[in-house]
């Protein structure tokens, strides 16, 4: 946060014509008003007028300043809470998991050798696939008529399942899904965490008779401490946005078993032209993103004092 | 004790990888399927006897030279465009002081973590009430605006400040002298950066263009509420495959090959810029 004085840098103070401006500053202005130009009009302003609609009955026809009502709905809105308890039981059984496999696939994937570098092509890829097209391959295995998954079973002689058709199944079933999917992602941010681990820390525990599991418990471990929180709050930001699986594999169905927030927004928004009550659930949407973003901020500053207190 | 390690770590890998392969492999085998091998009970995994003919039936469905051609003309120009711009502003932010520097650059962090679906809605009414396009007057009523075009479909995805984000972390890094040399050779900044900065950027370049690519490629949802049901304009890929789902009977063998068919493309990117790719994923992991 070093502020240099105003004319510390002579050389590079020169005036502009009138403008009061340096060539400088001219010329970065000049550099970045492109990107602005679009940065301004296609995300500050939406965001902007995301809360003067919540407070209107817009839709895309009529628009009329209503208070606080869209808000008031919501409370009472089954749908919606409903969405919001789903939301949350998606984020929370998904993180865990995804922490657990992206870090144990890290740890198989660490390494020179050709198995491990095609491990982490392979791994990776699900992550790099279109939502969508996951979406497709599983919508396949769990189909109960003709799907993979029942037919697996059946081979063993077990009975099948509706999957994504049994109302207390098919939550667990998206959750799969993304696990399946975003561990990969885990895998490669853990995997340059612990590669940045000097290989000589590993040797003088090892030289001390540190086994695997030690060596993992206090080297690795705490060596992906800071990326954690990172991952932490990237996984559970993606999870509170989850739609587009939600939307193509069950439409929020069996009966709002599987809906979550941004499938309520967009079907009040696109099926039901209430922009206005759904820019209110936006509103509450962004509330709970900024929560996690300012939680995790906090969380990683209080990392960073405590790795000042113990004076490394 | 330590051989038993080792195994069961390889076994450990075996089965990771396994998990991650075999639903591909399923998507492979079933695309060349016929129906009534799919509807049979029982586990048949080889497709008996092959129906490559399946793709061309599944490709025949719609316009997919069209959505094809869609696809890769959204990602494509938001790709070329987001490129240019983003280091313009990343090299701003990076090389120059100048006036609100620190403001601006708070602005564009924020940007970074507001998702799209937070501004899904408002989006799409600034899309629709567009001043003069689309048969809208000056004040954005009367017509349909940006909706159902190219321009209202990439106009978001080049709004995005991840691409500057990433530009000014890989300039910063750049020495001091290299802009004091240009100065005194008397090169302006905009000359700096075409002559200088540009042709040093492929790293962060290939990066973001990966990025940047494979995102446009694959998103959905915003596609899904700019275009007009019905017409097939500017159908992009991955809307047309969820048109294989929206019919009574799915056809899993069709809807197998055309999703393998766009993942292809994905696949392509990916295998032969891999490293890139991963570099870009990194970004923004890793404190400074």
């Amino acid at each position: 946060m070093k502020r240099r004085p105003a004319g510390s840098q002579p050389a590079l103070r020169r005036r502009g014509k009138g403008i009061g401006l340096t060539a400088d500053a001219r010329a970065a202005y000049l550099l970045i008003l492109p990107f602005f130009t679009f940065f301004l009009i296609f995300v500050l302003y939406p965001l902007l007028t995301n809360f003067t609609t919540s407070l209107t009955n817009e839709n895309l026809a009529t628009r009329t300043f209503i208070g606080l009502a869209n808000y008031r709905r919501l409370l009472t809105d089954r749908s919606f809470v409903r969405s919001v308890v789903n939301t949350f039981v998606y984020a929370i059984f998904s993180v865990g998991p995804l922490m657990l496999f992206g870090f144990v696939a890290a740890l198989l994937v660490d390494g020179s050798g050709r198995v491990q570098s095609a491990g982490r092509a392979v791994m990776i890829f699900p992550h790099v696939l279109s939502m969508v097209s996951v979406s497709m391959i599983w919508l396949y295995l769990f189909d109960p008529g003709s799907g993979l998954l029942n037919k697996l079973l059946a081979s063993f002689g077990l009975p099948g399942s509706d999957w994504l058709f049994d109302e207390k199944l098919a939550l667990p079933c998206l959750i799969l899904v993304n696990v399946w999917k975003s561990s990969g992602y885990v895998m490669m941010i853990d995997l340059a965490a612990l590669q940045s681990v000097p290989p000589s820390l590993h040797e003088a525990a090892r030289v001390d008779g540190a086994g695997y599991l030690s060596r993992v418990f206090h080297i690795t471990l705490p060596a992906i401490r800071p990326v954690s929180y990172f991952l932490l709050a990237t996984l559970s930001i993606e999870c509170f946005k989850t739609f587009e699986q939600v939307r193509i594999m069950t439409n929020g169905g069996p009966v709002d078993a599987t809906t979550t927030i941004t499938h309520q927004i967009y079907m009040r928004a696109f099926a039901d032209f209430k922009m206005g009550y759904a820019s209110a659930m936006s509103v509450v949407l962004f509330l709970i993103v900024l929560t996690i973003t300012i939680v995790n901020l906090r969380a990683g500053g209080q990392l960073e004092s405590d790795r000042h207190e113990a004076g490394t | 004790m330590k051989q038993l390690a080792k195994i069961s770590g390889s076994l450990l890998l075996l089965v990771f990888l396994l998990a991650a392969i075999f639903p591909f492999l399923v998507m492979l085998s079933v695309s060349l399927q016929d129906m009534n091998q799919i509807y049979t009970p029982g586990l048949s995994l080889i497709p008996r006897p092959p129906r490559p003919e399946v793709y061309r039936i599944a490709l025949s469905h719609g316009n997919w030279p069209r959505y094809l051609a869609n696809s890769f003309y959204v990602a494509g120009m938001a790709t070329a465009i987001s490129l240019i711009i983003n280091a313009m502003t990343g090299y701003a932010f990076a090389r120059i002081r100048f006036p609100l520097r620190r403001l601006l650059f708070v602005l564009i962090l924020a940007g970074m973590m507001i998702p799209a679906q937070v501004t899904l809605v408002p989006l799409f009414i600034l899309i629709r009430h567009f001043p003069l396009a689309g048969g809208n007057n000056l004040l954005g009523q009367g017509g349909t605006g940006l909706v159902d075009t190219y321009t209202g479909l990439i106009l978001p995805y080049i709004a995005g400040s991840f691409g500057v984000f990433m530009c000014r972390q890989f300039y910063v890094l750049f020495p001091k002298e290299l802009d004091e040399a240009a100065k005194i050779d008397g090169c302006s900044r905009f000359r700096a950066f075409w002559l200088i900065y540009l042709p040093l950027s492929k790293p962060v370049l290939g990066a973001l263009a990966v990025l940047k690519f494979t995102g446009a490629w694959n998103e959905y949802t915003w596609p899904l509420v700019m275009t007009n049901t019905g017409a097939d304009r500017i159908t992009t890929v991955q809307l047309a495959l969820t048109a294989f789902r929206n019919e009574g009977e799915i056809f899993w063998n069709q809807l197998m090959a055309a999703t393998l068919v766009s993942t292809a493309v994905i696949l392509v990117v990916f295998l032969s810029m891999q490293r890139a790719f991963v570099q870009g994923l990194l970004v923004g992991s890793v404190k400074e």
